[in-house]
């Protein structure tokens, strides 16, 4: 026996829900919910006060509706609605780097094919594996193009299917031994593919809809952006030049900090959202590029640059962080029960 | 409106109920085929509240707790019907469109 009665275990579970929505509605609840259980027959109740418990469904809607008020929901404090939106934009601009790899690997495909005439074909490479690889770039694209259009739905289903095909691999080479640096595949399968996919809860239906035009765009102009240089880098023979890929991320992270900078210091509308978006991504892209550095045990020149590349984007994050301080810190008097008419 | 929002509000559009009054009345309007649970419940509830559709009406003791009744504003009774007016005619189209005979699709037709 735990010492505690329904209702006791009833409050336990609320306080799932943040403190400003308890002070509001806690008793109602917890009175409704009682009601749904106690017969009003003395004995029958208090075998029911005793021994029941709150079923798993009616936890998981509170759980649910716990994790909608953090992320913004309808009447949240402006803390809830800043990292609401913080969430989403770190989630689309984290499903952007996947669509960028994913459309680079379909005209790689495509090219293989001789299906982009005016360029010159590559040599065609086959494999089970790399094809699930491949299918899970497919499917980043459709994620990220659902989610910018608001078909959530079709976007998590996606987005599973992509972290599933991604678990299959990192397994696949976890169990052949062919993984270079297991800790930091486990690490990038964690931290770039399950969480952003977990975090797509932060697109709820009391979410503002995703400005499509930006994002869409955001699409062939950062493939470019990789592309361009990277080809330009190569053909010209200064391969040696490239960022890896973690690299890459934190050098754009850290030129979206620096573009944002006077935005942020001259504290305009909405810039302290973008502030708190720069920062988390800052800080997910700067944990991946830690655990990556497990890629380069041999090799202390490009571990240096990748810690290099790590410090360049913290610094830049440094100049936006006070404002995404500001941003989440003014949270409003808390409401009080909603007053009797 | 999302379903479970116009079936809380269809549930208070004949008076003020308290949080399970509209659990039971929702789950009969909906003949079974919508059972809140408390969570999802005061989730709507407090959309509803914010959004100024329902309002608190009063307080009664029961077995020693307080049951809080609901009851819909003017905006909410207003939002309520165009809901169900909107409704009402998509369903028309959709008889009409199936060739089903009856009052619904003889509507559309006039």
């Amino acid at each position: 026996m735990s010492g505690q009665d329904l209702e006791q275990r009833y409050r336990r579970v609320l306080r799932l829900l943040p403190r400003y929505y308890r002070d509001k509605w806690e008793e109602d609840m917890v009175a409704a919910f009682l009601d749904s259980w106690l017969t009003g027959d003395p004995d029958e109740d208090s075998v029911t006060m005793e021994y029941d418990r709150p079923t798993r469904q009616e936890v998981v809607s509170v759980a649910a509706l716990a994790a909608r008020l953090y992320l913004g929901g309808a009447g949240a404090p402006r803390r809830y609605v800043a990292w609401g939106q913080a969430i989403r934009g770190t989630v689309l601009a984290l499903l952007l780097t996947h669509a960028i790899w994913g459309l680079g690997q379909l005209l790689l495909v495509a090219r293989s094919h001789r299906l982009i005439g005016w360029l010159p074909p590559v040599p065609a490479v086959g494999g089970t594996w790399l094809t699930v690889w491949y299918v899970a770039g497919y499917c980043w694209i459709a994620a990220f193009l659902a989610l910018v259009l608001g078909q959530y739905r079709v976007a998590r289903v996606a987005a599973a299917l992509a972290v599933a095909a991604a678990l299959a691999i990192v397994l696949q080479g976890q169990l052949t031994g062919e993984l270079v640096s297991p800790f930091a595949s486990w690490s990038y399968l964690v931290l770039m593919d399950l969480i952003p996919a977990v975090a797509m809860a932060a697109f709820h239906r009391d979410a503002p809809p995703v400005p499509r035009r930006p994002w869409l765009l955001a699409l062939p102009a950062g493939y470019l952006l990789v592309n361009v240089p990277w080809l330009t880098l190569k053909l010209t023979g200064n391969a040696a030049w490239l960022p890896d890929t973690f690299g890459l991320c934190c050098l754009l992270v850290a030129l979206a900090c620096l573009a944002h900078v006077p935005r942020a210091w001259s504290s305009r509308a909405g810039a302290g959202t973008w502030s708190l978006t720069l920062t988390l991504l800052a800080a997910v892209v700067g944990l991946e590029r830690l655990t990556s550095l497990s890629f380069y045990p041999d090799n202390p020149h490009l571990a240096r640059v990748g810690l290099a590349e790590l410090l360049i984007m913290a610094a830049a994050a440094v100049l936006v962080a006070p404002d995404a301080a500001r941003a989440q810190a003014a949270v409003p008097a808390p409401q009080s029960r909603p007053r009797l008419g | 409106m999302t379903g479970q929002a116009f079936f809380v509000l269809t549930a208070l559009a004949d008076g003020p109920r308290h949080g399970y009054g509209i659990v039971g009345e929702v789950a009969e309007l909906s003949q079974g085929r919508v059972k809140l649970k408390i969570g999802s419940l005061y989730g709507v509830l407090d959309r509803l509240a914010t959004d100024g559709l329902i309002e608190p009406d009063r307080e009664e003791a029961h077995d020693g707790r307080l049951r809080r009744y609901y009851r819909l504003t003017v905006d909410g009774r207003r939002a309520l019907a165009e809901e169900a007016g909107l409704r009402a005619a998509t369903a028309r189209v959709v008889r009409a469109r199936l060739g089903l005979t009856g009052p619904e699709s003889a509507g559309a037709a006039g």
